[in-house]
């Protein structure tokens, strides 16, 4: 890293000194220290490092809080551990705070006071973006998606192409009468991909047009902006996280569509449904759901008829966490997989408890902590192991991605599958 | 009233000021204004954050950690009897207490200092604990652990009266300064936190229906 300028550590301090609400001050004045949260931690309980332990990566951006925002830490910065922005404290925030924490939330539930750890975690990433001092691998992924329009660089023709090959297996299957309609106006739904999808797995594609045939459902999906993701979320640049969602949701309005639906990626979720409006600072004008609460609804209103006995093997649910901690949706998740498999088996734990895969947080795209990422998600890999399932299931691409490098290094000899390719494979199409 | 006594309103005065001081700032600042189309119900994930969240069964930190999570909440609990023996000791000497009420006042404002002193040597010790302290939480500990003690000595002889209300002096200027002010802060983060997940209808917990 090299030397920190005065001009960078002004604009981190800056932004620590900005009171848009209470929440930050809260938060960082209610820790105690009693390092009770560190066991929550998967990093801390995969490495054992004192520096894991999520209070201490409070801790490097409450030192500053003190040292710039408090008067005790101002006059007496030795009692209170109140510490100037330099060099060294820089480099240990970006190491803890962008290459130790996927920001999966499971400390904050429980922590024995309720600091929102992970907040702090985001907050202090900010203050590192604002220095530019974001890890390059991320930082390049967000500036793919500002260049080409998603985060992976696809050409058009080339996601065209995808789609074109995708609607031929399709009709292949379900007749001449199924599509991937590209790019079409007034349509209920405007679908969005991970460009995972696309890129690597275009299956999953064809598994939710196979869905949304079953449905009879009006759909499209705009080939200028498809792009569910969001590596704002994780970079801390709420300006590029802005700009990105500003995107999307420009094309919504542009396509003169009634509903936005989030495909399978649980940061892409998260930063559209919760964050974008705030970013954007104004209300969307059209409802923003996610693929999961869609298909349930579609098997509620019994628009989809499913036979569960299709899908006989044994299967367990990975819960993303910014779709079921972060995100309220565990019930709709268990409703969709226990209505479409005829063996299922819960992790220990799940739910609001779960063990984030270890790829959260933005760790897939930062190759510089590869190594602890597939260490942490040796607790995921064990917990799979547990179940004896030959099937995890998870509505999110990057963890799609996270799992099945988990299953090619600790054997464990499972198929990992989305939503979407589990439903289609229960669909019955009459 | 002794000039102790003095002493030691003036530094409750301090204190409670200041304090309202930090409550009063946050609530200047309020919650942040969230743009999403809110999904839960804040009333009743506020309610769940305060209550149910907080049990034991509900967090690691207290189920994997049952004596440091005893001791804490003995702790607290002893602390707060003290705060409210200080009120009372303006109306009513403890001289005049019911001898059962002082023993038992004293049992549990002992244990609770016990607890607290437990704690002082927890963080001392515990490598994991010590590198995340500063001076701020020995200090902080040890002066509620001594205010404990010293309500334990009054309690049992008005011999202790001075040296009782200076330690109550010391503790009551100092809150606002270190980490005790948690006692407001602790407040707030669990009101942002079940707004946070309210909002997301992730608190309170829903059932797993079919």
């Amino acid at each position: 890293m090299e030397h920190l300028t005065e001009e960078q550590i002004n604009k981190a301090i800056k932004l620590l000194k900005m009171r848009p609400d209470s929440k930050l001050e809260s938060h960082l004045n209610a820790c105690v220290h009693c390092g009770l949260c560190a066991e929550s931690c998967m990093y801390y309980r995969a490495m054992k490092q004192d520096a894991f332990i999520p209070a201490y990566k409070v801790n490097l951006v409450a030192s500053l809080y003190r040292r710039y925002c408090t008067l005790t830490g101002r006059v007496l910065p030795f009692l209170v551990h109140a510490k100037e922005l330099d060099d060294k404290m820089a480099s240990e925030m970006i190491d803890s705070l962008f290459g130790a924490c996927t920001m999966c939330g499971r400390c904050v539930k429980h922590c024995s006071i309720g600091v929102d750890i992970a907040y702090i975690v985001h907050f202090g990433r900010r203050m590192l973006a604002a220095m530019g001092l974001v890890p390059h691998s991320l930082q390049q992924t967000v500036d793919t998606a500002l260049q080409t329009g998603n985060n992976m660089g696809i050409p058009t023709e080339e996601f065209v192409d995808t789609i074109q090959w995708m609607e031929e297996e399709l009709q292949d299957e379900l007749g001449a009468e199924a599509h991937i309609p590209l790019n079409e106006e007034n349509k209920n739904i405007i679908y969005t991909l991970n460009p995972r999808e696309p890129k690597f797995f275009p299956l999953s594609i064809a598994a939710m047009a196979k869905i949304f045939y079953a449905a009879n459902e009006s759909w499209t999906i705009s080939t200028n902006m498809y792009d569910v993701t969001n590596y704002g979320l994780f970079n801390g640049n709420n300006q590029q996280a802005g700009e990105i969602a500003k995107r999307l949701h420009d094309e919504v309005i542009a396509k003169k569509c009634k509903i936005l639906v989030l495909g399978e990626c649980g940061h892409g979720s998260r930063a559209n449904r919760w964050e974008a409006p705030n970013y954007l600072q104004h209300r969307y004008e059209f409802e923003t759901i996610t693929a999961v609460e869609l298909i349930n609804q579609y098997i509620r209103e019994k628009r989809i008829k499913i036979n569960k006995t299709l899908n006989n093997e044994l299967v367990t649910l990975h819960d993303p966490c910014n779709l079921v901690r972060n995100g309220g949706l565990l019930n709709e998740l268990r409703f969709t997989v226990k209505n479409c498999v005829s063996n299922f088996v819960e992790m220990t734990p799940h739910g609001m408890d779960n063990f984030c895969c270890g790829g959260g947080g933005g760790q897939l795209a930062m190759s510089e902590y590869n190594e602890r990422r597939i260490a942490i998600g040796k607790i995921k890999a064990d917990q799979i192991k547990q179940t004896g399932a030959k099937v995890v299931v998870t509505p999110c691409h990057n963890c799609v991605d996270q799992l099945m490098q988990l299953n090619s290094i600790y054997k464990l000899n499972v198929k990992i599958k989305t939503i979407a390719e589990i439903v289609a494979d229960a669909i019955v199409i009459p | 009233m002794q000039w102790y006594q003095y002493v030691s309103l003036g530094a409750f005065i301090v204190c409670f000021v200041a304090l309202l001081g930090h409550f009063l700032r946050l609530l200047k600042h309020g919650n942040p204004k969230d743009l999403s189309e809110k999904s839960g119900n804040i009333p009743k994930a506020e309610l769940y954050a305060y209550t149910t969240a907080m049990l034991p069964n509900q967090k690691e930190s207290a189920y994997m950690h049952i004596p440091s999570y005893a001791s804490g909440i003995l702790f607290h609990c002893s602390t707060f009897i003290c705060f409210l023996l200080f009120v009372i000791f303006f109306f009513v000497q403890p001289d005049l207490f019911p001898a059962t009420l002082t023993w038992i006042l004293v049992a549990i404002v002992f244990v609770g200092s016990i607890c607290g002193f437990g704690l002082f040597l927890k963080r001392f010790f515990s490598r994991k604990l010590r590198g995340l302290s500063h001076i701020d939480d020995f200090l902080s500990n040890a002066i509620t652990t001594l205010f404990q003690l010293a309500t334990v000595s009054f309690l049992l002889s008005h011999y202790f009266a001075v040296f009782y209300y200076i330690v109550v002096s010391l503790l009551f200027l100092y809150m606002p300064v270190g980490k005790l002010r948690h006692v407001v802060y602790f407040f707030a983060a669990r009101w942002h936190l079940g707004f946070f997940y309210g909002w997301r209808n992730s608190w309170p917990p829903q059932n797993n229906k079919k």
